[in-house]
């Protein structure tokens, strides 16, 4: 079989516009904001939508009459679940919206510096990759098709139920197919059997999956994990600082004990996606540099995240901390997927070492271009947070 | 010959570049010129009080979000995507060149997006003066991104002295190149054209009221007058700066000349028909009259995506990157020490293929096995000419365009590839023109009889039998 290295080109088509260090954080700042977002369609939408169906099938805007005992109580948790996923069901499109922008920062950075590893990997997947976009067109369509249903009371067509349904389908299919092409970014060794397994005369099919990459299955699940996670935040924050009079302090009780709840599942999952990941599927030098000094506190502390975050979870509960409460558990997890996103990175620069140091790279900086980036950037931050002041002045 | 190449049978990899962007800048186009529609529109609806205008304006805006933040968003994701897949060496080159611009341009999508949620969402919940300044916000931005992305899809078919020139090589350069201003006008016509166009289609198929109708079709006739005019200057300054590749492209390929004939002709029709009906008869606009209308609007601007797309032969990015993702430098070099074992994903494929064969780093012809050897044929053949033929069926397939000539015609040709200037120039070995001509004849049409069949005289053999 071909030596992998032989497929990993050296040369250089033009000098990096910026140090790599910068395009590193960019990348790696891009992709948590990015992860926030992508982890509410991801894990959201599905959990949406079944709580919307276990939840029966009143109006979701009156509370049913509190009759007897422990029998109201459960229809009160359901009408409160299916409130809950009514309202991150609105929400959705404007995630989705959010979430696509924001991925773009990552795509335009892992393309800037990692180029010899991104292009011949997603070309190996080509259809996959390219079925990205074809599913994500429908799958958006999809959730503003199920929103409009929402728009009359509670009633709901069963097809539009349907479209919701494939929707989260196609949203978890885009990202096993994101986990395969990043995790063929990562991993040249596989190359080689996937091209030679897929071409004519040397070109590719583009029909490759790097699913016999035995790292392919923990991550995709270990983010997930994170997604279920963020999805438990999400319902908290959202009760205390976008809800307001639309919920009363019984939603907002119900939303922590979901979080409780929930967030029990991701950190339990993260822990044992995890630990599959680092110690089943990992090279042991991999494995043995992550658990040597000087990373060993990166991953300690990439591993822990999820624990600390759940323990606020259930500070927060047993307090029902109100808006500074939730804030902190905000940030607290995007600490989580933030610390992750180093980690990955860290990783990721391990595993492609040997094919090409990308720190080698000539760099030319763009002085002039960068200034104007980051200007832009500052004033475009202005606008949107001068926007979003008068949508609070006059809304109230 | 840096990234492997994608095989995509009878269509071609590139083509999937085309038809994505052609339906982007469908929506893109409307999503400028439709945001400056609703920001004036409604501040005009405001001013005069108009109600049932301010209804009608709420629905548009709620299909304008529709179509653009996510068909018009997410394939002008697709275009990267493809890019990417199809062409990573200019990608590669252009991001390199243009990071910041996309960065900056970027920043305007996150403007925008806001922007036109809250116009949305919020509608009736703002005062009058916010709202409008809402919409402002949004057409402001939209526009900038557009001249932002224009300046490099712009560099792409004329980079000036950027290539040339020695201290040229800067982002300004290339951002400001001979084609950008002309593209920008051109754009930003389109861009008021196309989005009047979707407004007479919207309008005459959900504004029931035949006052506001009347009013819509005049009010969207200006701009869209406007930007037919726009479209013209910005065209013919198009053509007068065309880099001398292009030009020659446009001149002598009759299927271009078809096309540009016929953008021209679709837009004096537009112009005709915007001028006679929304302009001077209002009452004319039924769904019918601005279906066709846009039908052609459409028409003229697949057409121009097209033709924008075909006639930077031979190059994706002008002096920068050949169709065939090879820097033009590259080419002597690749003369000398042979395509395939240059190339990274071909070197690698020769190594497990036919290892034998390989001596001195050099490939040695004499010991290839026939089967080999046309398996490397088609490597050559994919590699090098692919980007712009199939095989022996579908766009522009080498196969038929060989027209049954002799084999030593083929070599002849491949070897002068770039003889005919839409090709670029031919890469290889004199040893590797022979062994790609040899797999070309296997999908070389045979002659058909033809007249040969009555001048065969006493004694004379076929003249191409191989
Ligand atoms: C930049 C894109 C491009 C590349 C790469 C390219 N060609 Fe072409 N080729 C063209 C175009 C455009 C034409 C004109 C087609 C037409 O008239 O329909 C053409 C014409 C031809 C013709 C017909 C020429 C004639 O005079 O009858 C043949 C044969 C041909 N190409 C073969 C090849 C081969 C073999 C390769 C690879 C070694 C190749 N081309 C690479 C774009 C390309
Ligand atoms: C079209 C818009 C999108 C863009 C531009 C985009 C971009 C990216 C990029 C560049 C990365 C890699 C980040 C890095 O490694 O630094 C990434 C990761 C990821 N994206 Fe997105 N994304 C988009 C939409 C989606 C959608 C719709 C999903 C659906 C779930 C998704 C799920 C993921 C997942 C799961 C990962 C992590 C993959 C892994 O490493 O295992 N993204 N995205």
């Amino acid at each position: 079989m071909i030596d992998p290295r032989m497929l990993v080109d050296q040369a250089q088509a033009a000098p990096l516009p910026a140090p790599v260090w910068f395009i590193e954080l960019f990348k790696v700042l891009g992709f948590t904001l990015h992860a926030v977002p992508m982890n509410l369609w991801y894990a959201g939408l599905l959990i949406a939508l079944w709580l919307r169906l276990r939840g029966g099938k009143g109006d979701s805007h009156h509370l049913p009459e509190q009759r007897d005992g422990c029998c109201a109580q459960t229809r009160i948790a359901s009408f409160f679940a299916r409130q809950f996923g009514d309202r991150l069901l609105r929400q959705m499109p404007v995630i989705i919206a959010v979430g696509v922008n924001l991925g773009i920062v990552p795509l335009l950075f892992i393309q800037l510096a990692y180029s010899k590893f991104f292009y011949p990997a997603t070309i190996l997947m080509a259809w996959f990759w390219f079925g990205i976009i074809m599913l994500l067109i429908p799958a958006y369509y999809g959730v503003y098709t199920y929103v409009w249903g929402l728009r009359n009371g509670g009633r709901m067509a069963k097809w539009r139920v349907a479209v919701g349904w494939c929707a989260a389908i196609f949203f978890i299919a885009i990202g096993f197919t994101f986990a395969n092409g990043l995790s063929l970014v990562e991993h040249v060794s596989r190359w080689p059997s996937l091209w030679l397994g897929h071409n004519v005369a040397g070109a590719t099919l583009g029909t490759a999956l790097n699913v016999g990459d035995p790292t392919l299955w923990p991550r995709w699940l270990l983010m997930f994990g994170f997604a279920l996670g963020t999805t438990a935040v999400w319902a908290v924050f959202d009760a205390q600082w976008f809800a307001r009079d639309a919920v009363g302090d019984d939603y907002r009780r119900w939303a922590w004990s979901f979080a409780r709840k929930l967030y029990t599942v991701s950190m339990l999952w993260t822990a044992a996606a995890g630990s599959w990941y680092v110690f089943g599927t990992w090279a042991d030098d991999l494995r043995r540099t992550m658990l040597d000094w000087p990373l060993l506190p990166l991953t300690v502390a990439t591993a822990i995240a999820p624990g600390a975050c759940w323990v606020l979870v259930l500070i927060g509960g047993s307090l029902q901390a109100r808006r500074l409460g939730t804030a902190v558990l905000a940030i607290g997890q995007l600490g989580v997927l933030g610390i992750n996103a180093v980690s990955r990175q860290v990783v990721q620069n391990l595993d492609q070492r040997p094919y090409l140091d990308v720190t080698t790279q000539a760099v030319d900086v763009q002085w002039g271009p960068l200034l104007m980036f980051l200007l832009t950037f500052v004033i475009g931050l202005a606008v949107v947070v001068w926007m979003i002041a008068q949508v609070r002045k006059y809304n109230t | 010959m840096h990234y492997p190449w994608w095989y995509v049978p009878y269509l071609t990899a590139p083509m999937l570049i085309a038809v994505i962007s052609v339906l982007h800048v469908l929506v893109s186009h409307y999503a400028v010129g439709g945001g400056l529609f609703l920001a004036v529109e409604v501040r005009h609806a405001y001013r005069t009080g108009d109600r049932a205008y301010l209804d009608y304006l709420h629905g548009h805006a709620g299909f304008f979000i529709l179509l653009t933040v996510v068909f018009g968003a997410i394939t002008g994701v697709g275009i990267w995507w493809t890019i990417g897949l199809t062409s990573p060496l200019a990608t590669e080159v252009l991001i390199r060149t243009f990071v910041f611009g996309w960065a900056t341009e970027w920043v305007f999508f996150v403007v925008e997006i806001a922007a036109a949620f809250i116009f949305y969402y919020y509608w009736g919940r703002l005062p009058e003066k916010t709202h409008t300044t809402m919409g402002w916000i949004y057409a402001a931005a939209a526009w900038i991104s557009l001249v932002l992305i224009t300046g490099i899809t712009a560099f792409m078919l004329n980079s000036g002295g950027w290539a040339t020139q020695p201290g040229e090589q800067t982002f300004w350069a290339a951002f400001f190149n001979p084609q950008f201003l002309p593209q920008t006008v051109a754009r930003t016509g389109g861009a008021l054209l196309l989005s009047s166009l979707y407004v007479y289609l919207h309008a005459s198929l959900t504004a029931k009221d035949a006052r506001l109708r009347n009013m819509i079709a005049a009010r969207s006739a200006r701009p869209a007058l406007l930007g037919a005019v726009l479209i013209t200057v910005g065209g013919i300054a198009w053509y007068c700066f065309l880099p001398p590749s292009a030009t020659a492209t446009l001149q002598s390929a009759a299927v271009l000349n078809v096309l540009v004939a016929l953008i021209f002709a679709l837009t004096i029709v537009v112009f005709f028909l915007i001028y006679l009906g929304p302009y001077r008869n209002p009452g004319w606009l039924s769904p019918g009259f601005a279906g066709s209308l846009c039908l052609f609007g459409i028409a003229a601007f697949s057409t121009g995506e097209f033709i924008r797309e075909s006639i930077r032969k031979p190059f994706i990015v002008h002096n920068v990157v050949l169709a065939n993702q090879i820097a033009p430098h590259e080419v002597m070099k690749l003369r000398q020490n042979g395509f395939l074992q240059s190339g990274i994903w071909t070197r690698a494929f020769v190594a497990e293929r036919c290892p034998t064969a390989v001596v001195d780093n050099q490939i040695d012809a004499s010991k290839l096995a026939p089967r080999d050897r046309l398996a490397l044929g088609e490597t050559l053949f994919l590699y090098h000419c692919n980007d712009c033929h199939a095989g022996t069926l579908g766009y522009s397939a080498a196969g038929p365009l060989l027209k049954g000539r002799p084999r030593d015609q083929v070599r002849a040709m491949v070897e002068r590839l770039d003889d005919n200037y839409f090709m670029p120039p031919w890469s290889g070995t004199p040893e590797e023109a022979r062994i790609i001509s040899d797999y070309l004849m296997t999908i070389n049409p045979a002659r058909p009889a033809g007249p040969r069949h009555f001048m065969k005289t006493e004694g004379s053999a076929e003249e191409d039998t191989e």
